[in-house]
This record gives C-alpha cells, structure tokens and sequence, in this order.
C-alpha cells in the first residue's frame, strides 16, 4: 500500500506515433497552470535545422519564451529530448537526454546532457520532445505511459521529497512487476530553497534491484522543476531491440555498433580502465599537471590527492555493470553500496550512492581542501538527495571558504560556524540548511554571483577582491579544471554559450601540456571545432566520452589525435544508418553550427550574448594574490621575461602580479577577437547577418533581433 | 624485456618512461601510460624507472570529463 496518495486531475488517451529512421516527428506540450496536454507534429523545417535533441529544446524554448522571461515565469519551459539516435541499445553512450530551461543563475538556456532510460522512453512512447510550461498550485506528477498510451497528470500529496526514495516508490508504484519500464524525473527538498537545483533522472538496475541515478546538474533546472511544483515526470516503456528505432539501414547500423562497442570492450581496460573507475582517473593525471583545482583554484596540485583518485574508488565502488544506457560498453557510473553517512537524515543508516565521478571529487573534494574519499561520497548522496548540482556545490562552497579565510565573512554571518578550508562537517550542514531551507546555507545557494553582491552589500566585503576569486562566468559556477596556463581552455569556459562547463571545449593538454596550437589562429580554430562537434552529441542524444575517452589504436598515427576522426566516421555512419540521411564527417560540423549560433542568439534575447558577458574571474587566467604567485614563482617570472619581455630585476612580487595580469587580460581580449572571427561574429560577438544566412537560421525575429543590436 | 603496448621491447637497468618513448613514434601526445596498471603522468616520465617484464599501456590523450 503506497503511504502517498495520488489524485488524477486528466488524462490524455493518445494514438502513439511510430518511430520512423529515429524520429517520431511530434511533440509533446503540457501546461502545468491549466493540466492542458497536446501533442503538435514537428515542423519538417525545424527537423532540418535543428536535428533533434537540444536543438529541439532550444526551438520549442524560444517559441515559449519572450526576451523579458525569467525563470521563475510560468511561461519559462523545461525541454527535454533525446535524438534520432538516442535509445539504440548496445550502441556505447547512445541514450541521452538533452534538457533545458531559462537559468535561474545566468537568466540563459542552460543545457544539460544526462543519462537515466528517461529521454529514450519518451521517445518511444511517442514524442522528440516534451515541453513543459506554467506553474501548479499543488504538488503534480506526469506519466508518460507509452505502453498504454496514455498521458496523465496526477495532484499528489504525502510524497516524499527524497529523491531516491520518491524515485523508487513512484517506479514501483507505476510498474512493480517491471521496474525497469519506469524512468523518473525528479529534483529534491534543496531544489525548492536554492537556485543550484539539478534533476535526477533514473534508470532501474536490474541485478542491484535499485533505482539509479544521473544528473542534468548544471545551472538550477531542478530549481525551476520545483518552483513549477512539478514533483516527478514518469516516463513507461516496455520492449527495446536494436529496432527500435525503425533505422533506415538495420544491416549498417548493426555493424557501426558492433564495430564501436568491440573496440572499446578491448581497449578500455588497456587504456582508461573507465568500466572499472569511472572517470575517476582524472583526479591524478590533473594533480600531476598542476590542473586539479585545490582551495578554490588557488593552487593545482596537492600531495594528499592519491587518497581520492583511483587507487581508492576502484576498490570502493561496487562492482558489476554501471551502463546509464542499456549495453553502454563504457558502463561507466559506478556507485558505491553500503555506505554509512555520519550526518544528516540518513546519518547511521547504510545508503547507495551514484557516483562520484571526477567533477564532484574534484569540486566537493580537493578544491574545499579535503582529501578524504568518504567525506566526498556523502557530499554525493546528499546532493542527489537534495536535488543539488555538486559541482556549483563545490565550487561555490570553495569561495566561501575563501572569503571567510580572507576575512571578507566571519562567523558573525555564517551563523557561528567555521568555514575555513578543510572543515568537512560544516560544508555538510551547508547542504542539509539548503535541504531544510534555513541559514547561511540558503545563502550559499543562491550561487556565487548572487553572494558577492550580499556579501558586499550587506557584510561590507571587498566587492574587486572577490569578482577575482568568485569562480563563476555568466553567473554559472566553473566546473573543475584550473585553466591558469591554458589560454585555450580560458577560451573554452570564458566562451562557452551556457557558462564555464567543460562539456563544449576541453582543450587543457592539447594547449598546455602539448603546446599544439601555438597562435591565436590556432586556438580559435579549435574553438570552433571542438565545440561544434560536441554540441553535435547533444543533438543526437549521445553522450560524448566513448568518442574521446576510448580511441583506436592507431589514433595517435593521426596528424590531429584529438579528433579521434576514425570514430567521427562511425559517428557519420550511424547517424546515417539510422536517418536514412548521408553524412560524411565533414558534414556533422555544420549540423551543429546552425544550433550554436541560434544558442548564442538566444543568448542576445535574453539580455546577454555579448562580449561583456564573455568575461572571466582573474583566478582562471593568473595569480591574485602574491603568495599563489609566490607558489610557482619560476613559471610566472619566466612568462613576463621570456613571452612578454619584462625586465623583472629588483620588482617587487606585487608589481610582478600586475603586470602578468595587464598582459594575461589583454591575451584573453585578442582571443576572443580571434574566436569571433572564426565563428562569424562580429567583435561584439554576436552572429553576423552573412553567418545566419548562411546557416538558415535568418528568421524574421532573428533578424529583427539582429537588427535591434546593430547588426545589419 | 618489457612489453609497451603489446610490442615486446629489450629491458635495461636503469630504464625510464622518457627513454622508452623516445624511442617511438608518433607519442608526442601522450601526458599518461599505466605502468604495470598504476598511472604515470608525464612530470614523472623522467624519473621513473621501469623494472623488467615490466606491462605498459600509453593512455589516449586526455579528453577531460
Ligand atoms: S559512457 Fe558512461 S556516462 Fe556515457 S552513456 Fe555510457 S555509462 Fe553513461
């Protein structure tokens, strides 16, 4: 007997939509205010130009949308979509989910690719992209039953707000014979009191008997999940074979997925051992290059990071496959079972925790001072549990401790407790203020932009020193890679569309462990590349790491290695195999392009999307204080004498600091000039009228929008 | 002897990663390699010495998260 209660307020009987060559060609559009539901077809222009997946989202958003819209409007959407490719079993990483809304951080899209069976599961049950809009005044739950054809909004009271347990009494409620038929959306109780909100997304472990979890985390969805007191999305969907997808070339399809999946079932366990440690074996190869984010990015390494990296999970986590997508040969999202957390509601208890990958051992680990591996899991298990993103956790939290170690806040405003680096007891309680909607973790969940002007205009800090340290580019938190000796990857985060998230560009080692692209020209051509082609997964519904993570044996007899161009063919073929539409690689960059650009136009009707708004804390780019010079004194007195022939003989520390970063600023200035060019922007960085043109996406509000900024 | 990648190679006292990957070709891209399973990054190529019948993989380059 369920201990919840819910109450169908409609119901939409549907004539399901059958999946030809990976697309079913509707949309599903549902109205939270009023339980309206509807289910539109989809434009053939809009599946010419925008794919699928983000691109769908993104064009369904700004339809929803007006430049005055903010987040917590009614009329801001969720967006969530797979792709044409998405929900191909066996195929490595081919089952993501692609969600967006309006950001409560950045007043932006924000785009998130996640795992979990949920993007798939709509699709089969009929739709490319679900829309949800309004706001409820009760608590509601949608399922989305694609094995009865039905679509039903429910009120529902007594449910908890945990979102493991919610996920798990929702899945069993909806399908307790086949648990696996159930994918559920959810955020949790830190989602409703924060602006850092993520969403859980499930998928049901079948040997473990357990829901298990990933997270679209970044930029607040779950935060306007819960402000539409949307408690849960249930997808249902039953049968899924290599058909599925109704592909226009079976034969093809089968052999560009047997060819992927047996490459990496031979190499990953010679090369990044990823079925066994996640992406945990990062955190040693980014200590070892300086690039492992340590006190708030002050520092890049630390000699205590063996004790979180993948010495230690791969013996703590659990073994067994850890696919987020049915067959992912990568099986990459490992948990740990059994763990005992020594806080919190759960405190004494034994919990499964989902995770941690490197970004939250790096973010709740290393870059809070702390080096103690289970400290970081409970960090994990309750950020899921409270629906709270670990990344803008971490490096939020990481600026707090520095403001409080600078003095710039005392225990006067943090409400007596010690926020110095290093405290593991006290970030916790932050989390469980956040759960519970009280305190100074209320405050820290407002994110980093939002307390530098309270911290400044109510506690009198020093508003210059903490725009310097305060890691956030847009008002979105930067995910966890210092970039201080890497222009490129300065580029990377300072230029990426929705904010400083690594998942448009990572390019740290080509630029600065490998100095491939020594010029301007260089770094601005993989400016472009690489973000294009990344954003081309979020288009299909694939996840990117079993393109780049696992490469052939040949790869590195390639002149551009990075590229990984044997597998951008495979890409090419499958894409093909399944749309029936020929691709060469070559064509997949201008796929992604037309999205880009009308991402960056979305940007500019929002109020954003220009150069002031490429900007980035001086803590990416070089030393702020003296002492982090002082700690690699040799690399910056040999960056002014030898690139920027300064004669530094008898300058104080201080005026060194100076001008390394006169000249540091003005490099990232002449990259972003450089970058522009390259992606037909004009030096404000907006798109050109001859590059919307040139990529069809000259719409009539385009132009006007266009227009409207001097671009003509 | 050692085997890198699969390809069996002679040992010496004394041998290191550097060493081993001077001799090759086409590894100007490699910052890691797993020596006998543990992580090697390239600040260390230098300094770590190779023992014989040592197992050693040269990691795709780093592809960040
Ligand atoms: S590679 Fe990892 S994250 Fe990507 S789909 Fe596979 S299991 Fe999920």
């Amino acid at each position: 007997m369920a201990d919840f209660t819910l109450k169908e307020i409609k119901t939409l009987e549907y004539v399901r939509p059958e999946i030809e060559k990976g697309y079913t060609d509707h949309s599903l559009h549902i109205d939270i205010s009023s339980a309206d539901i509807r289910i539109n077809p989809v434009d053939k222009m809009v599946k010419e130009k925008f794919i699928g997946g983000k691109g769908y989202d993104l064009w369904f958003m700004w339809n929803a949308v007006t430049g005055k819209t903010r987040w917590n409007d009614p009329e801001n959407a969720i967006c969530i979509a797979s792709g044409p490719l998405g929900g191909t079993p066996g195929y490595p990483g081919g089952g993501k989910s692609i969600v967006t809304t309006i950001s409560p951080l950045t007043g932006i899209p924000i785009d998130s690719n996640v795992g979990g069976y949920f993007g798939p599961y709509i699709k089969f049950a009929g739709f490319d992209v679900l829309e949800l809009t309004g706001k409820s005044d009760k608590e509601l739950v949608v399922l989305i039953d694609g094995i009865d054809s039905k679509i039903k909004i429910y009120e529902v009271s007594g449910l908890t707000d945990d979102s493991y347990e919610l996920s798990m009494k929702l899945t069993d409620y909806f399908d307790k014979d086949k648990p696996v038929n159930i994918s559920v959306v959810s955020t949790g109780s830190a989602a409703k009191h924060t602006e850092l909100g993520c969403l859980n997304f499930t998928w049901f472990d079948a040997k473990r008997k357990r829901v298990r979890y990933k997270q679209a985390g970044r930029g607040g969805i779950g935060t306007v999940f819960a402000h539409k007191n949307i408690k849960a999305v249930v997808a249902r969907w039953g049968t899924v074979s290599m058909k599925i997808n109704n592909p226009a070339d079976l034969e093809a399809m089968k052999t560009v997925t047997k060819l992927h999946a047996g490459e990496i079932n031979t190499l990953d366990p010679k090369q990044n051992r990823m079925a066994l440690v996640g992406t945990t074996h990062l955190v040693p190869i980014m200590n070892d290059h300086d690039c492992l984010p340590v006190n708030n990015f002050k520092y890049g390494q630390h000699p205590e990071s063996h004790n979180i990296g993948e010495a230690v999970y791969e013996h703590i986590f659990d073994k067994g496959f850890d696919g987020c997508w049915r067959g992912c040969a990568v099986a990459c999202a490992h948990g740990v079972k059994d763990f005992v957390p020594f806080t919190g509601p759960y405190k004494g208890q034994k919990v499964f925790v989902d995770g941690p990958e490197y970004e939250t051992v790096a973010g709740c680990g290393s870059n809070l001072g702390i080096f103690d591996p289970f400290f970081i899991l409970e960090m994990n298990f309750y950020c899921d549990t409270y629906g709270l993103d670990t990344i803008s956790i971490g490096t939020g939290i990481a600026f707090v401790m520095e403001c409080f170690e600078m003095g710039l806040i005392t225990k006067e405003h943090t409400g007596g407790m010690d926020l110095s680096f290093g405290n593991r007891l006290n970030s916790l309680e932050l989390l469980h203020q956040m759960a519970r909607g009280e305190g100074f973790g209320v405050t820290v969940g407002k994110g980093i932009r939002k307390m530098k002007a309270i911290f400044a205009r109510d506690f009198g800090a020093d508003a210059a020193i903490m725009q310097d340290i305060g890691m956030e580019s847009k008002g979105l938190e930067f995910s966890e890679y210092m970039t201080k000796e890497s222009l490129a990857q300065q580029g990377g985060y300072g230029m990426a569309l929705k904010g400083p998230q690594h998942d448009e560009a990572w390019l740290i080692f080509l630029d600065m462990v490998h100095n491939f692209m020594p010029t301007f020209e260089n770094k601005a051509e993989a400016l472009h590349w690489f973000p294009m082609f990344r954003t081309w997964f979020g288009l299909c519904g694939l996840c990117k790491l079993p393109w780049n993570d696992i490469v052939p044996e040949d790869n590195r007899q390639n002149p551009e290695p990075a590229k990984v161009m044997k597998h951008v063919g495979w890409y090419a073929d499958f894409f093909s195999s399944i749309t029936g539409r020929k691709v060469s690689p070559d064509d997949l960059i201008p796929m992604s392009e037309a999205v880009y650009n009308f991402q960056r136009l979305f940007n500019l009707k929002m109020g954003y999307g220009t150069r002031e708004h490429d900007t980035l804390p001086y803590r990416s780019v070089g030393p702020v204080t003296v002492d982090e010079y002082l700690s690699r004194t040799e690399r910056y007195d040999k960056d002014l004498t030898d690139n920027y022939k300064v004669d530094i003989a008898g300058m104080q520390t201080a005026d060194k600091v100076a001008i390394l970063r006169k000249h540091r600023e003005s490099r990232y200035e002449q990259l972003k000039d450089a970058v522009y060019k390259r992606r037909g922007w004009t030096e404000n960085g907006i798109p050109t009228v001859e590059t919307v043109n040139r990529l069809g996406i000259d719409f009539p509000d385009v132009m006007e929008l266009l227009k409207a900024h001097g671009v003509e | 002897m050692i085997t890198v990648d699969e390809k069996k190679m002679e040992w010496h006292q004394g041998m290191t990663i550097k060493e081993v990957l001077d001799k090759m070709e086409n590894v100007k891209f490699c910052a890691a390699v797993r020596l006998n399973g543990k992580l090697v990054s390239s600040p260390s190529f230098e300094t770590t010495l190779i023992p014989d019948n040592a197992v050693i993989y040269l990691l795709p380059l780093i592809a960040g998260g």
